[in-house]
Parts: C-alpha cells; sequence; structure tokens
C-alpha cells in the first residue's frame, strides 16, 4: 500500500476498536447465587448477557443501554444437557451449535434441530444461546415455534425464588418476557413428544443467513389416518411466537384431506396477526404461512406414510 | 461519421504499445501472480484509516438534517460545550475556501448551508477529544430547520412544484439525446413492436467499511489520509474548499475495504469535511461516518424508470429502439449527468440498431443523491434493453440466443451513436460460447414444467459497456518509475488499491517491460506524490494505469537496451532483458544481471527515471445531433444464469452462472475471476434483494439486519469464466476494462431466466418473492 515515509504514523490507534458507543460496569460472576444477588440489588439497571449476538447488536445501535452487563459465561453450574426419561434439560449458556450437534435433539426433537441449524451462521451459533434466543422474545426467534410445540417449560430463578414458566405463557410481546427485573432462567425442559409422533420446522427468510419472515413447527401423531395429536407454531407472524389452537382443535380427530388442509391453511391465515415492516409485508406472510402449514402437515404426513 | 484524433506527440507512445501487443508472449503477464497485500490483509497488519494514530489526534462526527427539505434556522452547539470532551462545532460559516464539492455542476455543500435537501445531510461536524462520546456529543447540537414541501417521487418533481434547487428554476437537471435514423418511420414498417416500462431502485455500495478521513495540518497545507477513488479530483475539491492551492493538498491513501464507485464520490466530500475541521481546530480530525451515517448519507446508484419501446422484423431483425430514461439525482447532480450521458448511449445494449432514439432526463428529488457504482448508469438500461430482448424473441417466435445473435454488434457495426466499430469486438463468440457451455437449446426446451410446485428456467443476457470518459471527455494516464542504484524499482501511480488487486497487476506489467521479478518493485499508489492518473473508476486501474506503467518502463527499459548493446557490442533491440538477466538475444549465455546494468547506467549518465504519460485518443460527439463518437473501446458480458422458482413462495434460488467475457488481454487470470465472482454476487443482490426502504424521505433500513446483500449461503455456483481475448490497440498488451462488467448482465440474465421458469413478465428490480409471487398470482388469474 501506499505508505507515506515522511510523516511518523504511529501506533495503531486502538480508540478505534470501541464498537459500544457507551460505558458500562461489566460483572463476571463465578456462581449462580453470585449473578441473583447481583440481579437482586441492580434490578433494571442491569441485563443478563449470554453470547451476546442479540445484546451487543441492541447495544451497538443504543436500542438497550444498560448501566450494568451480567455476564452467565463464567457460571459453569449452567453449562450443562442433562438426558433423562422424561425428557431433556438444557443449562442458560449451552452454545446453540452444542445443542444442535447432540444425538438426542437430532433423533427425538427434529423440529428443534432443524430449527438450530437453519439459524445465523456456525460462527453465531457458536456464540449465541437458546435461553438467550428465547428471552430476547423476538417474534421470529427460530427456535420458539419447536418449543412451543414440544410444551418446553423454563426455569426461572430470583435470589428468594423459583418458578417454573410454560413456554406458552413467556413471551408477552416483542422483546418482552414473563421475568421479573431480578429473574432470570437457568434452564430449559423439554419433554419427550409422544412415542410415534413426527415433527419438523419449515421457514422463510429473505437471505440466507436471516432472520425469519415465516417459520413454523409441527408435531402430528397419527392413528391410522386419523390425526390423534397435533401442535401447530409459528413465529413472525404476530406479536409473539405463537400456538394455533383453534387449528389444532379442528384437525384433532380428523383425516388430513385435501379440504380439511385448506381449512386448516384458511384459519392459521385469521389466526395469524402479521404486519409489512421492511422484511415483508402483510400479505405475503399470511399468503405464505398457509404454504407453510401445508408444507410441514405433508412432510409429517409423509414420514408417516413411509415408516 | 466519427473520426478520432491521434497526437502527433504520442507517436512514440503509440509503437510501444503496438511492439508490447504484438508480443503475444508473456512472461508475467497473465500469470496468478500472488497479491502484493494479501499477506498483510489476512494478518491484520494492514491499516485502514481508523488505524492510524497522529499525535494530538481529535475525532469527529457528522451532524445531520433530520428533515428531507428545510430552511436552516440555526445550528448551535447547545449543551455540547459544556461536555469535557467537547472540541468544536464546524458548520459552513467555518469554511475558508468555497463551500463548494459538486462534481460537475456546482450545486452541492460540503456543510449545508441555508437549506436542506434531503434527509441525512450532513449540516455541520461536531468534533470532540474522544471518539467514545461522539454519539453523545451530537445528539447534544441543536439544529433548527424550518420544513419545506419535499418532493420524492422524480415523475412528481417533473411538474415542479416543489424546486429542491430553486436557483436552477426547474428540478430538471439536464437532458441527454442519442439519434440515428428514424424511428417513426421505422415503426410503421416494423412487423412486431414491444413496449414496456422498466423500474430499478437504489443500490448501497454496502462496503466493509464505511466512509473515513483523516486530515492533518502539517507543512504549511493539509495532508489528508484518505480513502478515495482519485487522489487527484479529492486533491483539487478539497483545495477549493480550504481556498489553498492545489500543491498544499497531499493525498495519501490507507488501505481501502471497498469502493466500487462510492468512495469515488465521497472521497473529495468526506475529505473536504474533515480537512474544514482540522482547518478549525488546528489539529489533526479524524472523521468516520458510522453504518448508519453511512446508509442515510453517501451516494448511491441511481434509481431509474425506462420506458422501452422496440421492434422487429419477421427475420429477427432490430428495425428501431425508441427509449425515455428518467433518473432520479436526488438532491444533487454529483455523477448524473455522466451514468445518464452512459444509460443513453448504451441504451440499444450490444446489437446494431439501424434507428434509434434515446432521450435522458435527469431530475431533482429531495432524497440522497446518486452517485457511481460499478456499471455507472448501464445496469438500469442493460436490465430494460435485455428484458426488452427477451420479449421481441417471444413475440417473434424465435429462440432469444438467435435473435441476439442476428443483431450483435460485430467488427464494423454502427452503434448506437452511429460509431463505428474499428476493432476488439468479442461478444458474438462469447454468447455462442457461453450457449455451448451452458446447454442452452436443451434446457430451454426441457425447462419451464412445474414439478412439485418448482420450476426451472434459464435465461441470459449480454452487456457491453464503454471504456474510458465518453465523448471527447478527456482522458489521460501518467506514471513515474525510478530504478534506485541497487536496481530495486519504485512505481508511483495515482491508481488506488480498493481491493480490487490492481496494484498487483500493475507490477506484473512493470515486471513485464523491465525483464524483472515482481519482488524488485514496490508500488507506491493512490497518492497525489504520484502524477495525476485518472480515476480508478470506469474499469480503467489496471487498462490505463497499466497503459502508463508500461510506457514509463519501456523507456527506461530501452535505456538499459542502449548501454548494454554497448557491452555486447550488439543493436539495442537485440538486446533481452528477462528474470533480471540482461543479454544478447542470439548469446543469452553471456549475461549480466540486472543490477550490474543498472550500475552500469549509473556509472555512464543514463537516466533512470521516466513518466508513462498517455493522452487518449478520442473524437467529438455532436450534442444537438445526438451522434458521433461515443467511446474508444467497449468491453462486453455474457452470463447465463438457471433458477429454480418455487410457485408457492415466489422464492428465486439461483442454481449456476456461466460468465464469459471479452475483456482483451486478462493480465491475471486469478485476480479477473475474482472481480468476475464479487460482480455476479453484487450484481444477485441487486436483482432479488437489494431495497433502500425510504418513508417519508428517510431511509429506515440503515443496516444490514434489513438491507440485505446477499450471504455466501446465497451464493450460486459460478463456472469458470470464458475469457475471450478480443485485443485492444491502447490497451496494455491488449487489455480492456474488466471489473464492472459481469454486475451489468445479471438483473436481465436472472429475470430472463425467471419468466423462462414461470412465465411471468419481470419489469422491476429488486424483483423480491413478494413481487414475484404478486405477478404469480396475476397470471393465474389472467
Ligand atoms: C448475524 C446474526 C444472525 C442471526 N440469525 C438468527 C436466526 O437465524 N434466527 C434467530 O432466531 N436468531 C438469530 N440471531 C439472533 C441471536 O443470535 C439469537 O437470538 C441467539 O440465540 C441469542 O443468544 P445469546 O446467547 O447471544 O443472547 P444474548 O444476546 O446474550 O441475550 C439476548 C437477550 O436475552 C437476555 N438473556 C440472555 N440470557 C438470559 C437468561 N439466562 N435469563 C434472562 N435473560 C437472558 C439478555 O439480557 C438479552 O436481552 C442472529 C444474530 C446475528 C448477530
Amino acid at each position: 500500500m501506499s505508505q507515506n515515509k515522511n510523516i511518523n504514523l504511529g501506533y495503531i490507534n486502538l480508540f478505534n476498536t470501541h464498537i459500544i458507543p457507551v460505558k458500562f460496569n461489566y460483572h463476571a460472576p463465578q456462581t449462580l447465587e453470585e449473578a441473583l444477588n447481583l440481579l437482586n440489588k441492580l434490578k433494571d439497571k442491569a441485563r443478563v448477557i449470554a453470547g451476546g449476538t442479540d445484546l451487543i447488536v441492541d447495544m451497538k445501535l443504543r436500542r438497550k443501554e444498560p448501566e450494568h452487563v451480567v455476564s452467565l459465561n463464567k457460571i459453569r453450574e449452567l453449562d450443562y444437557i442433562t438426558v433423562d426419561s422424561l425428557g431433556v434439560k438444557i443449562g442458560a449458556i449451552v452454545k446453540l451449535r452444542k445443542i444442535e450437534k447432540e444425538k438426542i435433539i437430532r433423533e427425538r426433537f427434529p423440529a428443534l434441530y432443524e430449527a438450530l441449524k437453519s439459524m445465523a451462521s456456525i460462527q453465531v451459533r457458536n456464540m449465541g444461546t437458546m435461553v438467550g434466543n428465547i428471552c430476547n422474545a423476538s417474534p421470529a426467534a427460530d427456535t420458539a415455534p419447536p418449543l412451543l410445540i414440544y410444551n418446553a417449560t423454563l426455569t426461572a430463578k430470583s435470589l428468594n425464588n423459583e418458578r417454573k414458566i410454560p413456554i406458552e405463557e413467556f413471551f408477552k410481546a416483542p422483546g418482552k418476557t414473563a421475568l421479573k427485573e431480578d429473574e432470570l432462567v437457568t434452564e430449559i425442559f423439554i419433554p419427550y413428544p409422544p412415542q410415534d409422533s413426527h415433527s419438523t420446522f419449515l421457514k422463510i427468510t429473505r437471505v440466507g443467513m436471516d432472520l425469519s419472515k415465516v417459520s413454523i413447527a409441527v408435531l402430528t401423531k397419527f392413528n391410522g389416518s386419523i390425526i390423534e395429536d397435533i401442535r401447530i407454531a409459528l413465529g413472525a407472524v404476530a406479536p409473539t411466537p405463537l400456538r394455533i389452537r383453534r387449528a389444532e382443535e379442528f384437525l384433532k380427530n380428523k383425516p388430513l384431506t385435501e379440504e380439511n388442509l385448506k381449512i386448516v391453511q384458511e384459519i392459521v391465515a385469521k389466526e395469524i396477526k402479521p404486519i409489512t415492516d421492511v422484511r415483508s409485508t402483510e400479505w405475503y406472510r399470511r399468503e405464505v404461512a398457509k404454504v407453510l402449514v401445508k408444507d410441514a402437515l405433508m412432510k409429517c404426513l409423509e414420514e408417516e406414510g413411509g415408516r | 461519421m466519427s473520426s478520432i484524433t491521434y497526437l502527433e506527440s504520442q507517436k512514440d507512445e503509440y509503437r510501444i504499445l503496438d511492439q508490447w501487443l504484438k508480443a503475444r508472449e508473456y512472461v508475467y503477464v497473465g500469470k496468478d501472480v500472488k497479491r502484493i497485500d494479501a499477506l498483510d490483509k489476512v494478518t491484520g497488519r494492514a491499516r485502514y484509516v481508523e488505524d492510524f494514530l497522529v499525535e494530538g489526534l481529535t475525532y469527529a462526527r457528522i451532524v445531520k438534517s433530520d428533515i428531507p427539505h428545510g430552511v436552516i434556522e440555526w445550528i448551535r452547539p447547545g449543551r455540547a460545550v459544556e461536555h469535557p470532551d467537547f472540541i468544536a462545532l464546524v458548520t459552513c460559516e467555518d469554511i475558508p475556501g468555497l463551500n463548494q464539492v459538486g462534481y460537475y455542476i456546482p450545486d452541492q455543500p460540503a456543510l449545508a448551508e441555508k437549506k436542506v435537501r434531503f434527509h441525512g445531510e450532513p449540516v455541520a461536524l461536531i468534533v470532540s477529544s474522544k471518539p467514545d462520546s461522539l454519539e453523545e456529543l451530537r445528539n447534544l447540537v441543536e439544529v433548527e430547520i424550518k420544513p419545506l414541501k419535499a418532493v420524492y417521487d422524480p415523475l412528481e418533481a417533473l411538474k415542479d412544484k416543489v424546486l429542491v434547487h430553486e436557483e436552477h428554476g426547474s428540478n430538471i437537471v439536464l437532458r441527454t439525446k442519442v439519434k440515428k435514423g428514424d424511428v417513426s418511420k421505422a415503426l410503421e414498417n416494423t412487423d412486431y413492436v414491444v413496449e414496456n416500462v422498466y423500474k430499478t431502485g437504489y443500490q448501497e455500495h454496502a462496503y466493509l467499511e464505511p466512509e473515513g478521513a483523516l486530515a492533518i495540518p502539517m507543512d504549511g497545507g493539509m495532508t489528508i489520509i484518505l480513502p478515495a477513488q482519485y487522489p487527484h479530483l479529492a486533491q483539487s475539491i478539497i483545495a477549493r474548499v480550504l481556498g489553498y492551492p492545489q500543491s498544499k493538498i497531499r493525498i495519501i491513501q490507507p488501505v481501502i475495504g471497498g469502493g466500487f464507485g462510492g468512495k469515488d464520490d465521497m472521497g473529495p466530500i468526506i475529505g473536504a469535511q474533515a480537512a474544514i475541521a482540522a482547518y478549525k481546530v488546528r489539529r489533526p480530525v479524524l472523521l468516520v461516518y458510522t453504518r448508519e451515517d453511512s446508509f442515510t448519507s453517501h451516494c448511491k446508484r441511481d434509481p431509474a424508470y425506462i420506458r422501452y419501446k422496440s421492434g422487429a422484423n419477421r427475420d429477427g431483425k432490430l428495425t428501431f429502439v425508441d427509449v425515455e430514461i428518467i433518473f432520479d439525482a436526488g438532491a444533487y447532480a454529483n455523477r448524473g449527468p455522466f451514468t445518464l450521458w452512459r444509460a443513453t448511449a448504451h441504451a440499444t445494449g450490444p446489437y446494431e440498431v439501424p434507428n434509434v432514439d434515446v432521450r435522458g432526463i435527469l431530475v431533482y428529488t429531495n432524497k440522497v443523491y446518486q452517485g457511481s457504482f460499478r456499471g455507472f448508469g448501464n445496469p438500469q438500461v442493460q436490465f430494460a434493453a435485455e428484458r426488452q430482448m427477451d420479449e421481441l424473441a417471444d413475440k417473434i417466435g424465435i429462440d432469444p440466443l438467435e435473435f441476439r445473435l442476428k443483431n450483435i454488434l460485430r467488427i464494423g457495426s454502427r452503434i448506437s451513436t452511429d460509431q463505428v466499430l474499428e476493432d476488439s469486438v468479442g461478444v458474438g463468440e462469447a454468447l455462442v460460447r457461453v450457449a455451448e457451455k451452458c446447454g442452452w437449446f436443451e434446457k430451454r426446451k426441457k425447462y419451464g414444467k412445474i414439478v412439485d410446485g418448482k420450476a426451472r428456467g434459464i435465461g441470459l443476457a449480454c452487456a457491453w459497456h464503454g471504456i474510458s470518459t465518453s465523448r471527447g471527455v478527456p482522458d489521460w494516464c501518467n506514471a513515474y518509475i525510478n530504478v534506485s542504484k541497487d536496481g530495486s524499482v519504485s512505481i508511483y501511480t495515482g491508481i488506488v488499491e480498493i481491493g480490487q488487486g490492481t496494484h498487483t497487476g500493475l507490477i506484473q506489467i512493470a515486471a513485464e517491460a523491465l525483464g524483472i521479478p515482481v519482488e524488485k518493485i514496490n508500488l507506491i499508489g493512490g497518492t497525489t506524490d504520484a502524477p495525476d492518473t485518472g480515476a480508478t473508476h470506469g474499469s480503467r486501474g489496471l487498462s490505463f494505469g497499466g497503459v502508463a506503467i508500461l510506457l514509463a518502463a519501456s523507456k527506461i527499459r530501452e535505456k538499459v537496451q542502449k548501454v548494454a548493446s554497448r557491452i555486447f557490442e550488439c543493436k539495442p533491440e537485440d538486446v533481452e532483458i528477462r528474470d533480471g538477466w540482461v543479454f544478447e538475444k542470439i548469446k543469452p549465455e553471456k549475461r549480466i544481471s540486472w543490477e550490474e546494468a543498472v550500475k552500469r547506467c549509473y556509472a555512464e549518465g543514463e537516466e533512470l527515471s521516466a513518466t508513462g504519460y498517455f493522452f487518449m485518443p478520442k473524437g467529438k460527439f455532436d450534442e444537438e445531433k445526438g451522434q458521433g463518437f461515443a467511446y474508444i473501446v467497449f468491453s462486453y458480458m455474457v452470463s447465463a444464469v438457471e433458477v429454480e422458482v418455487d410457485l408457492e413462495t415466489g422464492l428465486t434460488r439461483i442454481l449456476k452462472v456461466w460468465p464469459a467475457i471479452c475483456a482483451g488481454k486478462i493480465v491475471n487470470p486469478k485476480l479477473a475471476v475474482t472481480q468476475i465472482h464479487g460482480a455476479t454476487v453484487q450484481g444477485i443482490g441487486y436483482t432479488l434483494m437489494e431495497e433502500v426502504v425510504i418513508e417519508d424521505g428517510k431511509i429506515v433500513n440503515t443496516n444490514y439486519t434489513d438491507y440485505l446483500i446477499p450471504t455466501i449461503s446465497d451464493i450460486p455456483e459460478i463456472d469458470e469464466p470464458i475469457f475471450v481475448e478480443d485485443y485492444f490497440k491502447f490497451g496494455p498488451m491488449g487489455a480492456k476494462g474488466l471489473a464492472e462488467m459481469a454486475l451489468i448482465p445479471i438483473p436481465a440474465a436472472i429475470t430472463n431466466a425467471i419468466k423462462h421458469a414461470v412465465g411471468v413478465k419481470p419489469s422491476e428490480i429488486p424483483y423480491t418473492p413478494e413481487k414475484l409471487y404478486r405477478d404469480l398470482l396475476r397470471r393465474m388469474r389472467e
């Protein structure tokens, strides 16, 4: 490159590596108790950080300006995946990539596996966590629809309390959850889906690695040609990810005929509340949601037939 | 019709270029020489503008208008003055020279004065002692602007109800015209006519590194470390703004994180802004646009509205082309007069059309201004022209490839402006070879059928692109080469390395001409310390920059030959220099080293420095008639694209691209391939995804979460490019421009393939899944 030999341009300017324009205090507690103590003291002045792949972006853009950032990353007791006879428990700081590589996830929770695989890039998945994805409460969070159909439960802890929150009650609005300001999520528990059920996840994005325009997770259990159990959840089509209970109720104990499929598509289109934003239009989201419902159900049906 | 003027004073230069063109066998040229900047970049040692730390450095950020059109009432630092880091607020009143950074038309201030004309226009600069407080400080500045009615739609702006520049009296910046034959008569005798309106949107350069400048007051002048694409242009504009003589302004390029044309326009502007601040605070100032600032406040590819009517006869011959092009200039004229002229001249596509009538209008609106961007006005019209070719072929009922071949430009053809092409026209061959490689006829038959809700299609498009400045606009290049006593060589060129690899290619050319290994050569580029070489744009960096280096190096070679001929007792032209050895051609074993020869030159009074000035031969264009000389030469491109369309979601997946390029001699094939890949991908983004969303004059998607460019998983397989080496007599070893080419045919190639797959007729880009889906529904209803 062209260098100027006459001016001594000195050392590399390290100031400019700052990407966050505001000052904040950084805490890295070693134990859960320490972390909960901090939250108890700092309340809404603090933000929890796990992988930071959502939070850092928000801070850089000044959408969030916490005075304190409490990192969970040094808390080893939150880094686990345990498997027992009821299901799988995943600690708060387990990386997305690690969950994706877990055999039990691929085999028993295919919709979650597909969702994880579809997220961002490997680099981002090596940093981000599933608890972070859920706590960020984006309507487009990709792990939300699968966790919804698997009836996952979150464990929320504060210094003096512990409670279980079913995932369906967790999302309140974009970026808003059922958590109190001194609480954090320590674990996600995912019970096994019914024996012989099928589940799948699909999404439509704008570019290869991207947030969803529309996403869907579906679980079915057939008894012969009759649908015995059915769960449908969609993302990015309403202020929160949501189960479409009316569609489920309609399909239960019915065969998956072409006509029934059409009716379900219409119910879904009615139940969702998509918006027009820079990512897509309301109209297109509604149209594509219908297509995804059909594709996902057909995929389950195919698996049932091919078994 | 158009005769080219050759200069008597440049006869020697023509001779040297001809010699190298005829050599055809080269040692370094045509080889995959490794990039000289590769190691520094991958090890993080490369220094970008932000990486320089100078003593007493201060930091600046632009303060922007949050109103698209209005009268400035006041600008005050407000509570910013109370902040410990505050150094200064800089406004137009602090400008010592002219507040004018307009490129061709003097309509653009460095910092807004009296009025603002777009949302995001810089009105002031805030200077701080620390970078971290810049955002806080800029929010404290008080800017009061009284809003005026604004106009955003160029068609609406044509009515002149709201004037963006009152003093100009109209929103029409200027009109362009190219005319040949008689279109209305041709229309009467034409069998098939197609008429359509085509629309294209803004495109953001999306370079990894946003704009920046480091201005250092020193030595009684100003030194600016500046990511720009034409150091001497930045020098002259900054000199004007500071009221300094040009020679007191020194521009140095740092490592640059991408340009694509954007930094050609922005370099001088941000350089001037930083220099004004440095002048005021009398300390070095680093001004960097944040990503958001870059989105809101830097120029973009011109949105276009194109009415296109063309016709052909039963025999498949084009009879006429009748086009109206409206370019949305945004708030300032900037490069609009030139992008529009380029669009006007290229509107026919690379075809011989007997009757042509193209009219261009450049219109002001209250939006961010347009500017240079890979293809420079041409991608817009090639999209229209090449979509139109497929529609016409359809109507006549012949294959689109055959239709193109019947009309394609060849040596001796008369182009839209009636200029005759004298040499270097490889596009016909490129078409045939691409078609063969992609399995054209078979796939045209096989595809276009729906299987499982999906359909495949194949499409292709051509592009032509005039190299160098248009018409009689002067164009020259230069370089300075000096050989040190130890035989090592320094090259000074104004050509800028913006990531394209040109400096490596330039060194290859010098190595070839001097006959020494590339390692012996050091290149100092992108600086006003070098002679004015013209801009690094218009695909001219390696071709024109290379001409100057080839000429300077050849002059030195001739001097070394002369001195060596006295040693070998032979004629100078019988002396060969190769790989660092000097010898008589017929007695290679009796040789001396290059270093030895250089020592002799120093000892025997032979000067070993030279410049390589070259003035490009030009012709005349008659603006009244719309006829005459357009460009000295054209590069050509053909791309075929295979797609798969999902009919239920409107998603298009690009399966493969087959590129062919006619850019004369390929100096470094690996560099050429990377340019073709990059341009193809940038074209894919332009065609399918990239959309600047503007609401009430405000750009709302100012980040990469919402402004989408292709990711690695959107990139299709790109076939090994076909190089049709159609040598150009005024290029180094016959090289023409290359870097812009592969983007230009992509919009039409993709949309033609989509049409083949599912039958829709795309007329607007970005052609998003939403639009494709809408068109599919419409088609089903019909
Ligand atoms: C380039 C890129 C691509 C992306 N692509 C996708 C995609 O395709 N799909 C997708 O869904 N997301 C995507 N994301 C978003 C993001 O990566 C995911 O949401 C990720 O799972 C977040 O996890 P994290 O650990 O990084 O969260 P953080 O950023 O650390 O935290 C996110 C939020 O959750 C809160 N939080 C974190 N942990 C806890 C806890 N234990 N208790 C309470 N609150 C907590 C934080 O305070 C913060 O508000 C992408 C992000 C990037 C940068």
